[in-house]
């Protein structure tokens, strides 16, 4: 009698114990799903793309696992809830990254905004003092409309930094920048040949 | 001891047909199609790596959807009874997925690769481009939209010569191909224009012999204006002996059609009145015989054919005239030199020396191979 119930007490606590490993871990998939989606809306996929890669393939590589567990007879979800638990740290480290990466960004973008806003407003007026001399009148109109663009080129990503799109309004403004800078010292130099003070 | 006999062999047949139909289960059960899975999973991931999903991105998505239907049918066979599993499809549909992903990773390098060729040529031609406008068109007058087309143009290669440096190759593409648009554009409409200005050369290269040997006959002074360059070129006994530099109207190309064109000439005239002092606000002045006959020729007719209004005037006074070197075209079509430059003119030239205004001495070929 006394081996009979402690029978069928082993067969409850083997039952209970391939209940609770086989059963599909759809909480945490849930959760870690909801993690990852937050880092695609911390722009992870933007500001750190190779991390958010990664994680990407972390979670295909669990959800698979998971499915080859549901494929067997005696199911054991127990390392694939532990890779879960990996995953989504991973995800929520990544929306910590693009959020650290997007304001890096937005710091670049903005500094070199202004920076590339006073070398095109110091160019506006240096342009009327250039020599007019042989061929000057064209070179001059040449380097005006190289300014009107550059402005209209400056505007264009401060509307994007505004928008909160501060890689597309970095990557705008670098070249922005690079022209300004050039126009400038092409200016600078004929000022300084000319022996004009600036 | 019989029955006993009896009972152990029923258990025996009994427990021998259960083990059977277990095997015989168990045998049916299908394997699932974990390494399938995994490779295509692998593959995708190279794929993306390699950035098929920009470079290639067709096959790059026919593999992840495939990857994807692999993925739905295998949870789909999960939920069945585990004797009736079958993985058949995504066992095929994995093998589809990797086949499309290692097709989208190999495309994808070869692409980026020619892609970086054809985008290191394109860059090396818009730049050559652009030195070509800067040497042929810098004096040119052009039309301030086409400076404005050819000043995007220039920002926009800028921007893709950053997206290449950085490896984003489809991100150059997008900007160099605007940018190409916008540079060969604007160089073949002003190359058209000045190509079609040339066409007057041969007319030109004769006015400019006429008046070398006249100077040679007569052993005298002639003076040939060069528009395109804006020289002055003073001429004795045929040989060339001053060169000053000019300015023109605002409107130089071409030939002078109506008064207050601000266009400066072009044919073979002469001085016919010098003034100086109180005659002339431009310290020292040599009076062109303009308009000639073939302007007045050229007037008449297009006043006839209606592309020049029936009131419209032929304009005169065009002169050789001090007050220059501002290093700019801001004359109402009269040739301007600095007044140093003119005291010499006036000294050296008379009533009846010949002025020759040409657009420009040199072919189409030289200035561009200059």
């Amino acid at each position: 009698m006394k081996n009979k119930v402690l029978m069928g007490l082993a067969a409850i606590a083997m039952v209970a114990f391939l209940s609770s490993c086989g059963k599909y871990p759809q909480t945490e998939v849930d959760s870690t799903n909801a993690a990852i989606a937050a880092a695609q809306a911390a722009e992870a996929n933007v500001y750190v793309p190779v991390e958010f890669a990664q994680l990407q393939d972390s979670m295909n590589v669990v959800l698979a696992n998971a499915e080859a567990q549901r494929s067997k007879l005696i199911k054991n979800f127990g390392s694939v809830k532990e890779e879960l638990t990996k995953t989504s740290a991973l995800a929520n480290q990544v929306t910590t990254n693009a959020g650290v990466k997007k304001e890096e960004v937005r710091k670049e973008a903005e500094t070199l905004l202004n920076d590339t806003k006073n070398v095109i407003a110091e160019n506006g007026k240096l342009i009327p003092k250039l020599p007019r001399g042989k061929e000057g009148a064209a070179v001059i109109e040449q380097m005006k409309a190289d300014l009107t663009t550059l402005d209209a080129s400056v505007t264009d990503a401060q509307g994007m930094f505004e928008k909160g799109a501060f890689m597309d309004a970095l990557n705008k403004v670098k070249a922005a920048n690079d022209k300004a800078v050039s126009l400038n010292k092409e200016i600078k130099e004929v000022l300084t040949k000319a022996r004009i003070k600036f | 001891m019989g029955k006993l006999l009896k009972k152990l062999f029923v258990i025996l047949v009994i427990s021998a047909i259960l083990i059977l139909a277990l095997y015989g289960m168990l045998s049916i059960i299908s394997e699932p199609p974990i390494d399938e899975m995994v490779n295509a999973q692998t593959d995708l991931s190279l794929a993306r790596k390699n950035e098929a999903d920009i470079y290639s991105a067709k096959l790059y998505y026919e593999a992840k959807a495939y990857y994807d239907s692999a993925m739905v049918t295998w949870q789909k066979e999960n939920k069945k009874i585990i004797f009736l599993r079958n993985y058949d499809k995504v066992t095929f549909l994995a093998g589809l997925s990797v086949k499309k992903a290692l097709q989208a990773s190999e495309n994808s390098k070869a692409g980026t690769t020619d892609l970086e060729i054809i985008l290191d040529k394109k860059i090396k031609n818009l730049n050559d481009i652009i030195e070509e406008i800067n040497k042929v068109f810098t004096s040119y007058p052009l039309e301030p939209e086409a400076r404005n087309r050819i000043s995007r143009g220039k920002f926009l290669l800028k921007e893709s010569e950053i997206a290449y440096n950085k490896g984003l190759f489809f991100q150059a593409d997008r900007k160099i191909t605007e940018a190409e648009s916008l540079l060969k554009s604007s160089y073949e409409n002003a190359y058209a224009d000045l190509e079609s200005y040339f066409k007057l050369y041969p007319e030109w290269k004769k006015w400019i012999e006429k008046t070398i040997n006249e100077s040679k006959e007569k052993r005298d002074y002639a003076v040939i204006v060069d528009k395109y360059s804006r020289k002055v070129l003073v001429y004795l006994n045929g040989m060339k002996k001053y060169e000053y530099s000019a300015e023109l109207g605002k409107n130089w190309v071409g030939f002078k059609r109506v008064s207050g064109d601000r266009a400066t000439p072009e044919g073979m005239y002469k001085i016919i009145r010098k003034f100086e002092k109180s005659k002339t606000i431009y310290y020292k002045a040599l009076l062109l015989d303009y308009p000639n006959n073939e302007d007045s020729a050229r007037f008449n007719a297009d006043v006839a054919s209606g592309s020049l209004p029936k009131d419209a005037k032929i304009g005169d006074m065009i002169e050789i005239h001090g007050t220059g070197g501002r290093g700019v075209d801001w004359t109402e079509g009269c040739i301007a030199v600095t007044d140093k430059e003119m005291d010499i003119l006036f000294r050296i030239t008379k009533i009846g020396t010949p002025v020759t205004i040409v657009g420009s001495v040199h072919d189409l070929q030289y200035i561009l191979n200059r």
